[in-house]
């Protein structure tokens, strides 16, 4: 059986990481609140640009945009992926469930023929290519869990150019989807060629087509030329503020389950502790014991 | 009518309006209640939004402009 004096040290180690975890779990909390509160303030600007995307949309303007255009002959068998994961650990499974989506679609990709740029945003994922002595195209680790238009702005800027020069065949993002605090699935989207909106069930029915009776300045053509890339940059924008409210989610089950796992180790060390503290009583009350019945018989 | 101002990061303006005088691409264009339905890209500058006596001032740049029956949507990449 175990020292007392040992099981006392554990116990006041085991309490300390608790109070570390039980801290970690309450900022998780805070943080994942603030950044779902953006991802909620993000989605009418989302769905404003969509409507007016999916009213504007016609098939046979597909052809005229660069940035609608699909993969054909003349292009590079070319895409690049946007690989988003957190800048710091202690989330669970979470950077390696991402990294994890990025590397199948990796080999789906490379199985095609596909020659596939890595773009990395975010600290874990560099980390895992560089372990894994993978060529990478660019990473940045400076964003954060705050990503602002402006980050979406420049990581999509130097890709749409690609796309538009035709070096590209398409841009993908693996990101996770922000469903629930606790459900956030990684997720790969494709935000380049774009694909046109579908008239969201928000419009209603009664909008389709209503765009015809608009006074459109400049033209539809124009207006969409305009509006294009601020769709593909707000697709991005959103993976962004998905992945950090994500993270915080993330990271504040994991630290839970650390907690509550530190509670029922000291339930356990401290009922062995008592033990061994009552089994050396009772030894000691024996010696007594015995001692005095020798010396009076 | 009512008017929402609407950036990436969250809507920024909410509320009832008299008047509305905005950049459009090509310049100012003022909406009053009961306009047609109208799109069109937004310039960079300083939309006003007056309601009474009382005006709003938000900076945009680009995004559109849309009005829909009675309610104005500014849908704006950078608000200031």
């Amino acid at each position: 059986m175990a020292k007392p004096r040992e099981l006392r040290r554990r116990i006041r180690s085991v309490e300390n990481t608790r109070k570390i975890t039980r801290t970690m779990e309450m900022v998780a909390t805070s943080k994942l609140k603030r950044a779902q509160d953006r991802v909620v303030a993000a989605r009418p600007y989302a769905q404003a640009l969509a409507d007016v995307l999916a009213d504007l949309y016609a098939p046979e303007l597909a052809e005229r945009f660069p940035l609608l255009r699909q993969p054909g002959r003349g292009t590079d068998r070319r895409v690049a992926l946007v690989l988003i994961t957190s800048n710091r650990g202690l989330c669970g499974a979470f950077n390696a469930n991402l990294i994890r989506e990025a590397r199948q679609r990796l080999a789906t990709l490379e199985e095609q023929g596909v020659v596939v740029d890595l773009h990395l945003v975010g600290r874990k994922g560099a980390a895992y290519f560089r372990f894994a002595g993978r060529a990478v195209a660019s990473q940045r680790i400076d964003i954060g869990d705050r990503p602002t238009p402006a980050h979406a702005a420049e990581l999509i800027g130097p890709l749409a150019e690609q796309f538009i020069a035709g070096t590209l065949e398409g841009v993908e993002v693996v990101f996770a989807q922000f469903r629930s605090a606790v459900s956030t699935p990684p997720t790969t989207l494709r935000i380049l060629p774009v694909t046109a909106p579908a008239r969201g069930a928000a419009s209603g029915g009664d909008r389709a087509g209503a765009i015809a009776n608009y006074i459109l300045q400049p033209s539809a053509h124009e207006i969409l030329e305009r509006l294009l890339p601020l769709y593909v940059q707000n697709q991005l924008y959103r993976a962004l503020v998905e992945t950090a409210a994500a993270e915080h989610g993330a990271r504040r089950t994991a630290m839970k389950n650390a907690t509550d796992s530190a509670g029922d180790m000291l339930d356990v060390l401290r009922r062995t502790l008592n033990r061994a503290r009552q089994a050396q009583i009772t030894q000691e009350i024996s010696e007594i014991v015995g001692g005095a019945e020798a010396l009076q018989g | 009518m009512q008017v929402t101002i609407i950036s990436p990061e969250r809507t920024e303006f909410e509320g009832a309006a008299d008047a509305i005088v905005a950049p459009a691409f090509d310049g100012l264009v003022g909406i009053l209640p009961g306009h047609a339905p109208f799109l069109t890209l937004l310039g960079q500058g300083r939309v006003r939004v007056r309601r009474g006596s009382e005006t709003v001032e938000v900076g945009v740049s680009r995004g559109f402009l849309q009005v829909a029956g009675d309610t104005v949507r500014i849908v704006a990449d950078r608000v200031m």
